[in-house]
C-alpha cells in the first residue's frame, strides 16, 4: 500500500490536481484528496457541484463519452491511472461501481452476480456456486434470494435490485467500491439495509460514496468532503465537518443556509 | 343522473349548457372512433369471407391434396400448392439468414462503435433504403444484379461446393443468374432497413447507466454489446425481424421479377422457383378458367395463413422472452 500519514491511515488513492472538462465546461477544478484504505470517504455538496464526476474520473467511465477528459494525477497502486497506461478493464474490475439508480443486467439473479466473475476467472461451477453465494451474502441478500436464484434480477425490489448490484461489484474482488447516491432512489427500510452494509463493507473495500443526504454522509463515513462549483471546499473527519466546519460555506451547507 | 346532481348544486346555466354540449360531442366522438374500429374488423372478416368463397371451388375439387401435391398444371388443370408455399418458406428464410445477422450488425455499429459524424448519414441512407418502391428492386434485381450474379458469383459458389456432398446440391448449376437465392438476396436488402432502423432504436433505448454498470464491471465493448445489449434489446429485436419477415413472405414485385416464376420444387437454391405472390402477380390475368382462378385464390388463403402462423409465432416468443426477463415489458 502507501504512505501513512501521521493519523495512521492508510492511503489507496491519491487525488492531486485533478480538474475535469465536459466538452469546454470545466467540472472539476484543481482537486486534491486522499482516499484512504478500507475507510468510508463521503462527498457531499449540492447538484452540479462536481461530486459525482469525481467517481466517474476514478474508474475512468467517463472515457466512454467524448469531449470529455480528465487532467492531473490519481494515483492508485503507484501509477497515475490518467497516463492511460494500465488495462481500462482490469482497473473497472478493481474499482467498482453502484449507481443511483438500481442496474440489474437483463439476466438471473445467480448471473447477474455470475458475471463479472466469469469476465475473468475461468472457474469450476461449484466453485463461482460458492462465489456467487458469497458475494450474495456479502451483500445482505442471500436469505432473500437463495430460493429464487434462477429468476430474473429484474423481478427484485428496488432495495434489493440494488443490494444486487453491490454483490455483483463485490463478487469480483475490487479494492474500491464507488457509490454514487445509491439510497436516493430507495425507501427509508432499504436505506438502512444498504447503509448496514456500507459500514459492514468498509472492513474490508475502500468506499467512496456521493451523497445528498447529509444524514447518511454523517452516519456512514469517517472522512467527509465538502464540494461547491467544482472545488473542494473542506475535507475533514466527518465528525469535524458537522459539528466544528472550518469553512463558513460548509457551515452554511450543512446547516441548510443553501443547496 | 349526472344531470341532476350538476343542477342541484346550482351551476350557472351556461356553464351547465356547456358540460352537456361536452358530454354530447363525447358521445358522438365514441361513436365515430367505435365505428372506426368497426370498419377494420369488418373489412378483416369481409377479406377471410371473399378468399375462402373464392378459393372453395379448388379447395373442394383437390381438398386436402391441394396442400401436397406440386403439379400446378393449367392446361389439365391440376393444381397443387406445395411449389408456391415451399418458395414462399424458403425465399423469406434465407433473405431472413442474411438479413438478420447483417442488420444487427449494422445496428451495432451505428449505435456503439461509429463515430458521431457518421451516425446520421449512414442512418439516413438505410431508412431511405426502406423507402425504395419495390419495382425498382426488381427492376435492379433482374437487370443489374442477376447478370452480375451469373457471370460472377455463381460459377463460383458452384465450383467450390462441387465436392462437398450437401452444399453440392444446394449450390448446383447451371447458373441462370435469376432463381430462388437471387430472389432471397433481393429480399434480404429489402428487408435489412426494417431489421437495422427497429434494432437501432431499441439499442438506443437501452439506458446508459446500465451499460456504464457494464463497463464499470470492466466489460469490453464485445461483452457488453453481446451480453448486456442484445439481452435487454431482445424483445424489440424479435419485434423488428417479426415485421421484416411479415414483409418477406408477402412481398410480390421484386420477387417476381428475379424468382423465374416456374412451379417445382428444385434441390438448388439457383433454379428457379416461385412465391405465393409472384404466381399470383404473374398468372392472375391468364387465368382463364373457373378452377384456375379459384386455385390462385386458394393460394392467397395460405399466404394469409402463413402470416397468421409467424405473427402468432412472433407474439409466442415475445411472450416466453418477457416472461424469462421477469414479466416486465421493456
Amino acid at each position: 500500500m502507501s504512505e501513512m500519514n501521521p493519523s495512521g491511515l492508510a492511503t489507496r488513492i491519491d487525488i492531486r490536481g485533478l480538474s475535469f472538462y465536459y466538452g469546454a465546461n470545466q467540472a472539476l477544478k484543481d482537486v486534491s484528496v486522499p482516499l484512504y484504505d478500507r475507510k468510508v470517504t463521503a462527498f457531499i455538496g449540492p447538484s452540479g457541484c462536481g461530486k459525482s464526476t469525481l467517481l466517474r474520473v476514478l474508474n475512468r467511465i467517463y472515457e466512454l463519452y467524448p469531449n470529455q477528459r480528465a487532467t492531473g494525477e490519481v494515483i492508485f497502486d503507484g501509477e497515475n491511472i490518467l497516463n492511460g497506461g494500465q488495462d481500462v478493464n482490469i482497473l473497472r474490475a478493481k474499482v467498482g461501481m453502484v449507481f443511483q439508480k438500481p442496474t440489474p443486467f437483463p439476466m438471473t439473479i445467480y448471473d447477474n452476480i455470475a458475471f463479472g466473475i466469469r469476465l475473468f476467472e475461468r472457474i469450476r461451477k461449484s466453485d463461482l456456486d460458492g462465489r456467487v453465494e458469497h458475494a450474495l451474502k456479502r451483500a445482505a441478500l442471500w436469505s432473500e434470494v437463495k430460493d429464487k436464484l434462477q429468476e430474473s434480477g429484474l423481478s427484485l425490489s428496488g432495495g434489493q435490485q440494488q443490494r444486487l448490484c453491490i454483490a455483483r461489484s463485490v463478487a469480483t474482488s475490487p479494492d474500491v467500491i464507488l457509490l454514487d447516491e445509491p439510497c436516493s432512489a430507495l425507501d427509508p427500510m432499504s436505506t438502512a439495509k444498504i447503509e448496514e452494509l456500507i459500514d459492514e463493507l468498509s472492513n474490508e473495500y475502500t468506499i467512496v460514496i456521493v451523497t445528498h443526504n447529509m444524514q447518511q454522509a454523517a452516519r456512514v463515513a469517517e472522512k467527509t468532503g465538502f464540494f461547491l462549483n467544482g472545488r473542494m471546499v473542506e475535507f475533514d473527519s466527518t465528525h469535524k465537518i458537522f459539528t466544528n466546519p472550518s469553512d463558513k460555506r460548509t457551515e452554511d451547507y450543512i446547516t441548510g443556509r443553501f443547496g | 343522473m349526472v344531470d341532476i346532481a350538476v343542477s342541484d348544486m346550482s351551476i350557472p346555466s351556461d356553464r351547465l349548457a356547456a358540460a352537456r354540449s361536452f358530454s354530447r360531442s363525447d358521445a358522438r366522438f365514441r361513436a365515430l372512433t367505435a365505428t372506426a374500429a368497426f370498419i377494420v374488423v369488418a373489412a378483416f372478416v369481409g377479406i377471410i369471407i371473399a378468399l375462402v368463397s373464392g378459393s372453395w371451388l379448388a379447395l373442394k375439387t383437390f381438398g386436402f391434396g391441394f396442400l401436397t401435391t406440386e403439379v400446378w398444371n393449367p392446361v389439365t388443370e391440376k393444381f397443387g400448392a406445395v411449389a408456391p408455399i415451399a418458395g414462399t418458406l424458403i425465399t423469406s428464410s434465407l433473405a431472413m439468414l442474411v438479413a438478420v445477422p447483417v442488420g444487427i450488425g449494422i445496428a451495432i455499429f451505428l449505435t456503439e462503435l461509429c463515430p458521431r459524424s457518421l451516425k446520421r448519414p449512414v442512418g439516413i441512407a438505410i431508412e431511405l433504403l426502406a423507402g425504395i418502391p419495390s419495382i425498382i428492386y426488381g427492376i435492379w434485381g433482374l437487370f443489374v444484379f442477376a447478370p452480375f450474379f451469373q457471370a460472377t458469383i455463381q460459377p463460383r459458389l458452384i465450383d467450390w461446393f462441387a465436392n462437398i456432398p450437401l452444399l453440392r446440391d444446394l449450390f448446383a448449376g447451371p447458373s441462370y443468374g435469376i432463381g430462388m437465392f437471387t430472389a432471397s438476396l433481393i429480399l434480404s436488402i429489402m428487408i435489412l432497413p426494417f431489421i437495422s432502423a427497429v434494432t437501432r432504436d431499441v439499442f438506443d433505448a437501452v439506458p446508459a447507466v446500465i451499460k456504464e454498470a457494464a463497463y464499470g464491471l470492466g466489460c469490453t465493448k464485445w461483452e457488453v454489446m453481446w451480453q448486456i445489449i442484445l439481452p435487454y434489446a431482445r424483445i424489440g429485436v424479435v419485434g423488428g425481424s417479426m415485421l421484416a419477415l411479415g414483409r418477406a413472405l408477402g412481398e410480390t414485385m421484386a420477387v417476381t421479377f428475379v424468382i423465374g416464376n416456374a412451379h417445382r420444387i428444385n434441390e438448388s437454391l439457383f433454379a428457379p422457383a416461385t412465391t405465393i405472390s409472384a404466381a399470383i402477380a404473374n398468372e392472375f390475368t391468364e387465368a382463364v378458367g373457373d378452377l384456375y382462378l379459384s386455385s390462385l385464390i386458394a393460394i392467397g388463403l395460405m399466404l394469409l395463413c402463413i402470416s397468421f402462423i409467424v405473427l402468432g409465432l412472433a407474439q409466442y416468443m415475445i411472450a416466453i422472452l418477457e416472461r424469462r426477463a421477469g414479466g416486465r415489458s421493456q
